[in-house]
């Protein structure tokens, strides 16, 4: 079986091979036959990957301990879900599900636009190429299908994972990271075509958005699995695994908006491109960080099989970028000029420095270790004064801007008319901050900000929907003809959810902390928690305890059981116990150790508001499923623009 | 615009002056507070909550190098704690013993899926 | 967990049919276009001649001032631009739409002497 595997690997290398080599001869010389023929190779990868992927998946379900992955990542008792998850638990798994994903991606983006002929003939090759890294490592470096004489047993999944979000937030990422190569494949190829309009641009939208959303969405269930699973009481931790995943998606998010003013005003073409570059190299960054443990030590980088293979290859491809940006540099110049400082083009473009000043900076952080230790000898890290540092900088004028970019009209805003457009949601804010601060919320001023520049950003969206409204008869129709921008508010409401939500959750939250007897309490933000006794549980792998407490405040009364598991093979893990308040859409958040006998240390966090940071996830995937959504007006008008008959269809 | 950029990078180049992360065979003649990284070897003995502290000893990860040192530690064990895993933990090297700030301790999850953390809270 | 009986010289038979079955099917895809066209009359690659882009441009520079004046007259309505910068915008707005319609007509008059940009035309 695992041969069988191994075959399908290689074919998948020699098919993307002959992709790489065969397409971009064939677009330099201009051989159509070999150009299709090239396609082809590309397009048949996937079935190939598909095949040693259903190898892997097979073993991991039946546990065949004959392969090393399968014995390194589950064990017999590990139930079914969780053993077919190991499938991207380990390194070679990682790999293989990033070439399934970009091998499929690839063949369906490029037989969409197969009509493109001339795009298409150079977007095989970049396609090619980037598939080509993986391909290699996994037949020639890094196998998922080594066998060895079977062990006992299994090495087993740490606990932590076991746990419905770990089914969801690899895959989610991985749609995420690996759906930022389309775009890239299609500029790196409208940059070697020579193709200096929008083709690539109106190929490449939707893939963008969508990839875009998973990496968000993976992120959001990654930050949910962390506060439940993990059990430290946060949800993000500035810690170099989870800015990989962040940088990209900031980029993406900049890139997006700047998108939408080379569509509109034909501007900022080389500045796209570097957005897209920068957005696909930051993924590949991210799967290397990731996997390869450079940043613990930059010893440890050495250690690992793939981290110089990794380094070389995001070497090769951030050259390639920038070489082939500057070399079409002349062909990507325009005229164009920014009319106002005051327009919308312009609010975008600060948007856009926002974004990427943010993504810098936190790029800055996770290197930063690695680079001290270079030059200094001496490993030193920043943490998270640093990065909310930033956070506040340059996030709260993000923020703002959030809702001062729909009220500016575009090319040009009159001072006059923007003091009449700003006045209600203004208004609005001043009299939320000042109410607020009655209220006592200034104890925090980044969380007060955050709450009045949010009351702006609502405001402002809430009047484009009434006036458009108005303007258009009902909301429904509003939207379904203005499918990008409504949609874009829609997700600019979730953001708004999402920053009260960490506002809320960590300027505002309160920590308690005490050792209790059986019989005492403790007390937070009005909530009193007594300790009843603890009790002695038992699982098919683990044996703990369970804290329980009997709760109540603000006229509620519940029941928590804070505690611990003991995994016989992976060790101790917290089993958080949190309670979700309807009334404040906050929680409160117990974490209990045994101490002695049955004293506990309790630990109580309450988080006010933190719930809407998961129901931002529901809002931001509906926003952007709307702003996808295919328009058939303006699918035949594109399609009438760049080919008779065909539909230059991204998704 | 991009020279504002440029002058905001080397500012954070400066503002974001780091911690010091030092492994244990650079620990040796480090005053005042700083961060270990390190990964725990031997028994792990004693009660985080009891008198005398939890002990454990560290060395540098990934090398099989000899420096080890004693940790004495206090307070809330982090998710996934045993011999064998990589920890970070903040404190003062005391006579040779490394006294560690009571709930400073975070394991690293050795998956990289996800790092282990201590009680503290975003 | 049922141990598996273990048939270790049939796994291995089923494998590498399944593989060589896989890998012909591969090669027979790839090289298909060849297979079809044994001996075409053009092998060139289409890309678009010069026209065709510069027909290009102009037709997105075209949806660009139609959509900006669409969007005019949907801020105006919804009240976001205000009678005075309407008036003052729409005019401009107007007659560069205007300018790229004129263009792409002109572009498109006869002389159809086109050199190929078949990359347009669809098979």
């Amino acid at each position: 079986m695992a041969a069988l595997g191994r075959a399908a690997l290689l074919l998948a290398f020699g098919l993307i091979a002959y992709a790489l080599i065969a397409g971009s001869y064939a677009a330099w010389k201009r051989r159509r036959r070999l150009a299709l023929s090239a396609q082809n190779a590309l397009i048949a990868a996937f079935p190939a990957t598909l095949v040693a992927a259903a190898v892997l998946f097979v073993a991991l379900g039946r546990r065949d301990l004959t392969f090393a992955y399968v014995a390194q990542h589950t064990s017999h008792k590990l139930p079914l879900g969780y053993a077919l998850s190991a499938f991207w638990g380990g390194q070679e798994g990682s790999l293989l599900l990033w070439l399934l994903i970009l091998s499929g991606y690839a063949g369906l983006a490029v037989w969409l636009n197969r009509r493109s002929r001339d795009l298409v003939a150079w977007t095989v090759p970049v396609f090619a190429l980037v598939a080509s890294f993986f391909a290699f490592m996994l037949c020639f470096v890094s196998s998922p299908f080594n066998v060895a004489p079977a062990p006992a047993d299994g090495a087993g999944m740490v606990p932590s994972l076991q746990n419905p979000y770990m089914l969801a937030h690899p895959p989610m990422l991985y749609l995420g990271y690996v759906g930022l190569t389309v775009p890239f494949a299609f500029a790196m190829g409208a940059l070697l075509s020579g193709r200096t309009d929008e083709r690539w641009i109106v190929a490449t939208r939707r893939w963008t958005l969508a990839a875009w959303t998973f990496l968000g969405v993976g992120q959001l269930i990654g930050s949910h699995w962390a506060y439940v699973e993990i059990g430290w009481g946060g949800y993000y931790a500035w810690d170099p695994v989870e800015n990989a995943a962040l940088m990209p998606w900031l980029a993406a998010t900049a890139f997006l908006h700047s998108v939408m003013i080379q569509e509109k005003r034909g501007m900022l073409k080389v500045w796209n491109m570097v957005l897209v570059a920068l957005a696909f190299n930051l993924s590949l960054f991210g799967t290397f960080l990731t996997r390869s443990g450079v940043i613990d030590s930059i010893h440890s980088f050495s250690q690992s099989p793939i981290g110089g293979w990794f380094l070389g290859f995001l070497v090769l491809m951030v050259v390639l970028s920038v070489a082939l940006i500057y070399w079409r540099l002349p062909l990507l110049r325009t005229k164009t000029r920014l009319e106002s400082l005051v327009s919308r083009e312009a609010t975008f473009l600060y948007n856009n420095l926002l974004l990427v000043a943010l993504c810098l900076t936190i790029l800055w952080g996770v290197l930063y270790p690695v680079l001290s230790d270079a030059v200094r000898g001496e490993t030193r890290s920043v943490s998270k004064p640093y990065y909310d540092f930033f956070l506040h900088t340059f996030g709260l004028p993000l923020l703002l801007l959030m809702g001062i970019g729909p009220l500016v009209a575009w090319r040009r805003a009159s001072l006059r008319s923007l003091g009449k457009t700003f006045l209600i949601p203004f208004g609005f804010a001043v009299i939320t901050g000042v109410v607020l601060l009655a209220l006592g919320f200034g104890s925090s001023w980044p969380g007060l900000l955050t709450y009045t520049f949010s009351a702006f950003v609502v405001a402002s969206i809430a009047l484009e929907f009434v006036r458009g409204r108005a303007a258009t008869g009902s909301v429904v129709r509003l939207i379904g003809r203005n499918r990008r921008r409504y949609g874009g508010y829609i997700v600019h409401a979730a953001v708004v959810l999402l920053a009260i939500g960490i506002a809320g959750s960590s300027a505002y939250q309160t920590v308690r902390e005490q050792h209790l007897r059986p019989g005492q309490s403790i007390e937070a933000a009005g909530y009193t928690l007594t300790y009843r006794g603890s009790t002695d549980v038992r699982g098919a792998n683990y044996t703990g305890f369970r804290a329980l407490l009997s709760a109540s405040g603000h006229g509620e009364h519940f029941n928590l059981d804070p505690g611990m598991n003991d995994y016989a093979i992976e060790g101790p893990s917290n089993e958080a116990s949190i309670y979700h308040d309807p009334r404040s859409l906050g929680d409160v958040f117990t974490k209990a150790q045994l101490v002695k006998g049955n004293v506990i240390d309790l630990q109580v966090l309450v988080k006010p508001l933190v719930n809407l940071i998961w129901a931002a996830g529901f809002v931001f995937v509906l926003g952007a499923l709307i702003a996808m959504w295919p328009d058939a007006v303006e699918q035949r008008r594109l399609a009438a623009r760049y080919a008779a008959g065909a539909v230059p269809a991204g998704l | 615009m991009a020279a504002a950029l440029a002058v905001f990078v080397v500012y954070t180049a400066l503002a974001g002056n780091g911690v010091a992360q030092l492994k244990p065979s650079t620990l040796a003649g480090h005053g005042g507070d700083v961060t270990v990284v390190g990964a725990v070897v031997g028994k792990v003995t004693g009660d985080a909550y009891g008198r005398s502290g939890m002990r454990f000893q560290l060395r540098d990860i990934g090398s099989a190098g000899a420096a080890r040192v004693p940790v004495v530690y206090r307070g809330s064990v982090p998710d996934l704690f045993k011999t064998g895993r990589d920890v970070v933990v903040e404190g003062t090297l005391r006579n040779g013993v490394f006294v560690a700030k009571p709930g400073s301790l975070i394991t690293k999850c050795p998956s990289k899926y996800g790092p282990g953390k201590t009680t503290s809270s975003t | 967990m049922p141990r598996e009986r273990s048939r270790p010289g049939s796994d291995v038979a089923w494998a590498l049919a399944l593989a060589a079955v896989l890998a012909v099917v591969a090669v027979v895809f790839v090289a298909r276009p060849f297979l079809r066209d044994p001996a075409p009359a053009s092998d060139q690659l289409d890309e678009l001649a010069p026209e065709a882009r510069q027909r290009l441009a102009l037709a997105e520079e075209r949806d660009r001032a139609l959509a900006a004046l669409k969007e005019l007259e949907f801020d105006h309505r919804t009240g976001k631009v205000s009678d005075v910068d309407y008036r003052a915008q729409v005019g401009p707005l107007r007659r560069r739409a205007a300018e790229a319609l004129r263009a792409l007509e002109r572009g498109e008059q006869p002389g159809h002497e086109r050199s190929p940009d078949h990359g347009q035309r669809v098979s």
